[in-house]
């Protein structure tokens, strides 16, 4: 190498000291800092799609809880609406796919009276039970209500065609359930703090699953599908404190969630395009952030003896528990994004809330806990976690209103719905 | 039996509306989308409605009826003739019907593949053999890897 370098005309007296030969080895062993190679973020390529939604999924994760809501609603797209209270022919099926909820017949251990003996010893006690005193209160009191509303109350004229549920029923439910929230209350101390709000609005927005888009200037693209729910319930009770989760999450991994490979619309389910919403029943700023118990009214239209005229008898059920699957996971949804949690952060806790869905005679109870929020295709992929609804069949609380007393008031049921209100974390 | 026949508008207090021997026919077609297992789809006359379709399959047939949804499906004026008159296709309504007491219905598959077997001996089996023959040798030699004729001595 020495011989070819062109040395200068002059060469000069001595040449430049070499001190700066020393570090030129260690200064060769340093790594040259070259900025990342990523992605480029505005190419018309498949990796920059995927390099914005990465970029995407950085901001949201990285933003208070306000903005998040609003980054992830932003974007106005078709999506299915999912009516809880619907038509369709065994709708619980369908809403426990797109869910990813896994029904269990019956309560959790909580609730069942024959197990108390050994869940003492467990990390789950027992709700705790009031006594019988305070319990044939409770039962004068509901006896008091439903002859205030099907007895005393003077009717000028019966109601109208398809009219009787809003107009008897609903009454009857709302003094029920303040009545019950306001006397429990002095054996249950979070209910004194608890929010009960009527004819709430509880909406929630999600994407499960892909399709290809058939026809028009996006063909052959993959798009997620997405879902809406805007549900009314007559009634629920917000809590300031969390409920404790039903079952560990690791539990939820062996239940099974039916899977359906079909698109939505065959159902029927319909798609629209309007405002994307996630709302509890109250604003983010609200302390009482957290679900305690809803209460569901079944309208005329799917009222059992409707249903029974028509010979669909065997829908009354799976119509009770897709309204409890979609509403509950509609609520539970909400109350965990008001937390933070999203699509890519999944939930840390279980979020846990319970319903009564009736009809003024038929009672059914069910619990939701919300394992996972992950339903999108790329979060779910390796996702065990599925979401659990516990429910029972609907029990008939009492016969019916003779001469002024009632008849055939059921105790057990009035149990449940009591130890459904008495249940709170215990501290 | 029927034909073109208007009905009086139904009031209240009119007898029940019964149709004997009626003239509607239905046909049972293969889903073109996906379907679920309880669903069957026909096409029906366009003068059918849900309800008239739900009392037919029950009286008629005895066959559990859910709920039918139908609708028209719209048949193409777009196509042109020879002599650049547009060519309508007929509209058709369809219909589908959601069968109770959880019962499921595939559409059968009506031509099945056959086995191609053909007699020993026979005019068919020389036939396929010696066209088959004709076939390797048209062939060209697989040892040369796909390089023509052209090349070569």
């Amino acid at each position: 190498m020495a011989a070819r370098i062109r040395l200068p005309l002059l060469l000069p007296r001595s040449f430049p000291p070499l001190r700066s030969l020393k570090h030129v080895h260690t200064e060769a062993v340093k790594e040259p800092q070259y900025p990342p190679i990523v992605a480029s973020l505005t190419a018309k390529s498949k990796s920059a799609r995927l390099r914005q939604n990465e970029e995407r999924i950085k901001l949201i994760s990285s933003s208070p809880v306000e903005e998040k809501l609003s980054l992830i609603t932003r974007i106005q797209r078709m999506k299915f609406v999912v009516y809880p209270q619907t038509f369709s022919r065994n709708p619980d099926r369908w809403y426990q796919h797109f869910t990813k909820t896994a029904y269990i017949p019956g309560l959790p251990e909580k609730f069942n009276p024959t197990t108390e003996g050994s869940q003492l010893a467990t990390d789950q006690p027992a709700v705790p039970e009031i006594d019988d005193a305070a319990f044939s209160e409770i039962r004068d009191l509901v006896t008091r209500v439903i002859l205030h509303e099907h007895w005393h109350k003077m009717r000028k004229r019966q109601p109208f065609l398809y009219k009787h549920q809003e107009q008897v029923v609903g009454p009857f439910l709302k003094t029920l359930v303040s009545e019950l929230t306001y006397n429990l209350a002095k054996y249950n101390p979070l209910l004194r703090l608890s929010s009960l709000d009527f004819s709430p609005q509880v909406n929630f927005y999600w994407r499960r699953g892909k399709r290809i888009i058939p026809k028009g200037h996006r063909r052959g693209r993959q798009e997620p599908i997405r879902f809406q729910i805007d549900d009314h319930p007559h009634s629920q009770i917000r809590i300031p404190q969390q409920l404790p989760q039903f079952a560990p999450l690791e539990a939820s991994y062996t239940a099974e969630v039916p899977e359906i490979h079909l698109a939505p619309n065959v159902m029927p389910l319909f798609r629209r395009q309007y405002d994307n919403n996630i709302f509890t029943g109250a604003k983010l700023p609200d302390p009482a952030c957290y679900g305690h118990t809803q209460f569901h009214l079944v309208p005329d239209r799917y009222h059992r003896d409707r249903l029974a005229r028509q010979q669909h008898s065997d829908q009354v059920e799976p119509f009770l528990r897709a309204n409890a699957a979609a509403s509950l996971f509609a609520w539970t949804g909400a109350q965990a994004m008001y937390q933070g949690f999203w699509d890519y952060q999944d939930v840390s806790r279980p979020f846990v809330s319970q319903a009564v869905i009736t009809d003024g005679h038929f009672f059914s109870f069910f619990c939701y806990q919300l394992n996972t929020l992950a339903l999108s295709v790329e979060t779910d992929a390796n996702n065990p976690r599925k979401n659990l609804l516990w429910g029972t069949e609907s029990l008939r609380l009492y016969e019916g209103v003779q001469d002024g007393a009632v008849v055939g008031l059921d105790d057990c049921v009035l149990r449940l719905l009591v130890q459904f209100l008495m249940n709170r974390p215990h501290s | 039996e029927i034909k073109n026949i208007v009905y009086p508008l139904y009031q209240l207090g009119n007898p029940q509306l019964r149709i004997f021997r009626p003239s509607w026919f239905l046909t049972l077609v293969r889903p073109g989308k996906e379907q679920p297992p309880d669903t069957v789809q026909f096409r029906i006359p366009m003068d059918m409605t849900k309800y008239d379709v739900k009392n037919y399959l029950e009286k008629i047939y005895n066959v559990p009826v859910g709920v039918v949804r139908t609708r028209i499906q719209f048949g193409s004026n777009k196509k042109r003739n020879h002599l650049n008159q547009r060519v309508k296709k007929p509209d058709y309504k369809v219909a589908y019907v959601q069968l109770a007491q959880s019962q499921t219905f595939t559409f059968p598959d009506i031509f099945p593949e056959k086995d191609r077997t053909l007699k020993e001996g026979s005019m068919e089996e020389m036939q396929e053999k010696f066209m088959e023959d004709e076939k390797q040798r048209q062939k060209s030699d697989p040892r040369r890897g796909g390089v023509t004729e052209w090349f070569g001595l």
